[in-house]
């Protein structure tokens, strides 16, 4: 069991680098310097790639918001109807960095990785509707699909980081469910808009929740609080 | 009444304010400021009030004086992340209430730091390497990066004081740089800015200022000195050398042109304007054609007393001199000479019948193309390709075997001539399939060779009569093997014309008939020219009528019976 789990764990881990080194376009680092025999990526591997996804995830996520608000936003106040409109809500995530380092990595990574989670459903209902919509920019389509994958792959690696911070963690813990593609795929124009422009307003808040959470993790436990 | 003495002074309730930005230096508190309208002519007071996405209550603003006037000011405690504000700004002056449109923030995205501090510059000169400015600074205050709750990034830029042009250099994450190649005794000026990872960049810093001195080594200088004098020496070497074998290299790198080249010619001949010498000459390469002729599967004989001369006086002088009586007026015989390839009696890139006229000329691939069906008939008749069993073909020849006829004047040729001649060379083909092997191969030298011819044996006459009677059998074609025109040959005085070779004697006397017209009359009623008197300088073979070939006629005609039995 625990030789699958590791032999599991080395591919998604391979695969989590490739993916990693191939979206950043970074220089690659021998992800077995030792040799396949010996294929041991190091935490610190694990966590820099990580958050190197994460930052690219916020940053399509900002970019995809912003390009929706020019292009169908614009003097419709659908901010207002934004406050309190995200299904992840409900998950008791720290709010300032106080909150923050007094939460513990254990909790942090549970609540990193429902949030990814979470996520995985309404990214891929967003792709399908995002493409039905008429006249959409390619900016925006094509950034949904980025992020739908990207998503994908930095689940993955969270699962690996969280299993070699914490060895023999617990069952994943409930994640918040979506049930807002009824509002996406709604009738009236202006709803649906603004159905939109919630799920994105509160995409770009989670992932910008993600990538915080990681970079704290990993200045405290790979550089012990000193990046 | 008081708001009406208020009005006659010109008194309003103030304008709506206006809330200009927000922003947070680290993340973890932010600032507000707004614009305050027009005041209506009274003291008005400003009030900020707030709510908080998730939350109900209304606050005011906890602090309106540390960021200036006309701002507020949200510390730690009030600051919460990744929640939405809802900030409106509230003028009251005695005349009444104006409220600013709401403004909603996310402290996330509002993020401006203050410049990096703490720029120092210093100059550095280690030893053997190369020697660069240090400069170095500090994360803005408000920034706490070393927990990683704020992550940041650098722009440094640097000219000297004199420039335009700022250079730009960009350093992530790291809190120094090294610039390389600086210009000894300017006066630097540095700046630096800073950026969150998600976020607006700051300021720029205020200028830093380095002073180069003049001294300062900008170069590795040593390594610029081998470097020069290797060029040097290099250059002595390739000035040497191209001294010693100049020419030589030149055509070397540059090789000159090649002319156009004939095997075997001599292109001077052109230059010189002979024209028999150059049809000589042509003559005797080896105008290959292409292997268009071996559809047909013909072979030349090629009659030639000897390996160097010509059996008949060459025609092409005849030509050129006189230009008359082109050999192929008559479209029916064959002046032209074999020109095809040896294996082949078709070929694209015969020419013109030629001097040596040969019965089966083969005309150029225009006219083959023309008589595809002749083409195709052809190619039936012949068993193999390639100088077995093959027809004989009669050749007046130069030297070699496969010596072509060198190319006439268009006006000489006749293209029903070639026509006439490769069905006549197919039927011939097709006529005398049984009577070739022994007959000259193509790849021999100059075909005729009478001791082949003989080793038929006594047949020899007999294939030959019975290739004149296969020729005889075409009654629009000449039979015998047409050499020159029917003229006197040359020392008679009469302009050189074509003969047919009739035959070969056996003791190597050719038999020649002149050359038909129109049709072939029965060898006897034909003069034959069947001694040779000499051979001119000039390759040409000059004949006179023999007697004696009266009795070759005879002997002709009793042959003629015999069933051509060549092995």
């Amino acid at each position: 069991m625990k030789g699958s789990l590791e032999c599991w764990s080395r591919l998604l881990l391979l695969l989590v680098v490739s993916n990693l080194l191939l979206c950043q376009g970074v220089v690659s680092t021998p992800v077995c310097p030792n040799g396949p025999g010996n294929c041991q990526v190091s935490l610190r591997d694990l966590f820099d790639r990580a958050v190197m996804v994460s930052h690219y995830i916020h940053n399509l996520s900002s970019e995809m918001f912003n390009e929706f608000d020019k292009r169908y936003a614009q003097g419709k106040g659908f901010i207002t109807m934004a406050l309190n409109s995200c299904h992840t809500s409900s998950l008791p995530t720290p709010e300032d960095k106080e909150q923050a380092q007094q939460t513990h990595h254990e909790v942090l990574m549970s609540l990193i990785l429902g949030l990814l989670r979470s996520w995985n459903d309404p990214l891929y209902h967003l792709v399908t509707e995002v493409r039905g919509m008429k006249g959409v920019p390619d900016a925006i389509l094509s950034r949904a699909i980025e992020i739908e994958e990207e998503n994908k792959r930095l689940l993955e690696g969270m699962e690996m980081i969280f299993g070699q911070v914490i060895p023999g963690a617990k069952e994943t813990e409930p994640y918040p469910v979506w049930s807002g593609l009824p509002s996406l795929q709604t009738k009236d124009e202006d709803a649906r808009h603004s159905a939109f422009y919630n799920l994105l307003h509160c995409l770009r808040r989670d992932s910008s929740k993600i990538d915080t959470y990681l970079k704290l993790l990993n200045c405290r436990i790979i550089y012990n609080n000193n990046c | 009444q008081d708001v009406c003495y208020l009005l006659f002074l010109g008194q309003s309730p103030p304008e709506k304010p206006k809330l200009i930005k927000c922003r947070s230096p680290g993340k973890e508190t932010f600032t507000c400021w707004w614009e305050p309208g027009a005041d209506g002519g009274l003291p008005t007071n400003y009030t900020l009030t707030y709510r908080k996405e998730g939350e109900t209550l209304i606050h005011e603003c906890p602090d309106y004086k540390t960021g200036g006037p006309n701002s507020c000011y949200f510390s730690k405690k009030y600051t919460s992340i990744w929640k939405m504000y809802v900030i409106t700004v509230s003028a009251i002056n005695q005349m009444g209430i104006s409220s600013s449109d709401p403004l909603y923030v996310d402290v996330t995205y509002i993020v401006e730091p203050e410049p990096p501090v703490n720029l120092t510059l210093e100059l550095k000169h280690p030893e053997d390497r190369k020697p660069y400015l240090w400069i170095k600074w500090s994360p803005p205050t408000l920034t706490d990066v070393k927990s990683g709750w704020f992550s940041i990034q650098y722009e440094i830029r640097l000219k000297p004081e004199k420039a335009t042009d700022w250079e730009t250099h960009f350093a992530p994450k790291l809190t120094q740089l090294k610039i390389f190649n600086l210009y000894p005794g300017q006066k630097y000026l540095v700046q630096i800015r800073c950026k969150p990872d998600h976020g607006y960049w700051s300021e720029w810093s205020p200028e830093s200022f380095i002073q180069i001195p003049n001294d300062f080594p900008v170069k590795d200088t040593s390594m610029w000195i081998f470097v020069g004098v290797l060029s040097a020496v290099i250059c002595l070497i390739m000035v040497w050398a191209v001294a010693l074998k100049g020419y030589s290299m030149v055509t070397c790198i540059l090789p000159p042109v090649p002319g156009p080249k004939i095997k075997g010619f001599d292109i001077h001949l052109l230059e010189k304007g002979k024209s028999e010498e150059l049809l000589r000459a042509l003559e005797s390469q080896d105008f290959l054609p292409t292997s268009d002729c071996e559809d047909l599967l013909m072979e030349f004989i090629e009659v030639d007393d000897s390996e160097d001369q010509h059996l008949m006086p060459h025609p092409s002088k005849e030509h050129m001199e006189q230009g008359v009586k082109p050999m192929h007026l008559d479209p029916d015989t064959d002046s032209g000479r074999g020109s095809c390839d040896s294996p082949s009696l078709l070929s694209e890139k015969c020419d013109e019948p030629q001097a040596y006229p040969s019965k089966f000329h083969i005309p150029e691939g225009p006219e083959k193309l023309e008589d595809p069906k002749t083409n195709h008939t052809c190619l039936q008749a012949p068993q193999s390709t390639s100088g077995e069993g093959k027809i004989p073909y009669f050749l007046a020849n130069g030297p070699k075997s496969s010596t072509w006829p060198f190319p006439q004047p268009p006006s000489l040729y006749s293209p029903r001539y070639s026509y006439h001649n490769i069905a006549d060379v197919c039927e011939l083909a097709l006529g005398m399939a049984g009577t070739t092997a022994t007959l000259l191969d193509q790849t021999d030298q100059h075909a005729f060779k009478p001791s082949k011819t003989i080793e038929t044996g006594g047949e020899g006459k007999a294939a030959k009569q019975s290739e004149s009677e296969g020729y005889s059998s075409e009654p629009d074609q000449d039979m015998a093997w047409p050499l020159l025109q029917d003229k006197t040959p040359l020392f008679s005085a009469k302009p050189l014309e074509y003969v047919e070779i009739h035959k070969v004697s056996q003791d190597g006397v050719l038999a020649l008939f002149p050359k038909q017209n129109e049709k072939v009359d029965a060898p006897e009623t034909s003069k034959e020219y069947s001694k040779v008197s000499r051979v001119t300088d000039s390759n040409i073979l000059v004949l006179i009528p023999d007697l004696q070939a009266q009795n070759l006629t005879l002997l002709e005609e009793s042959a003629k019976k015999a069933p051509p039995a060549l092995p």
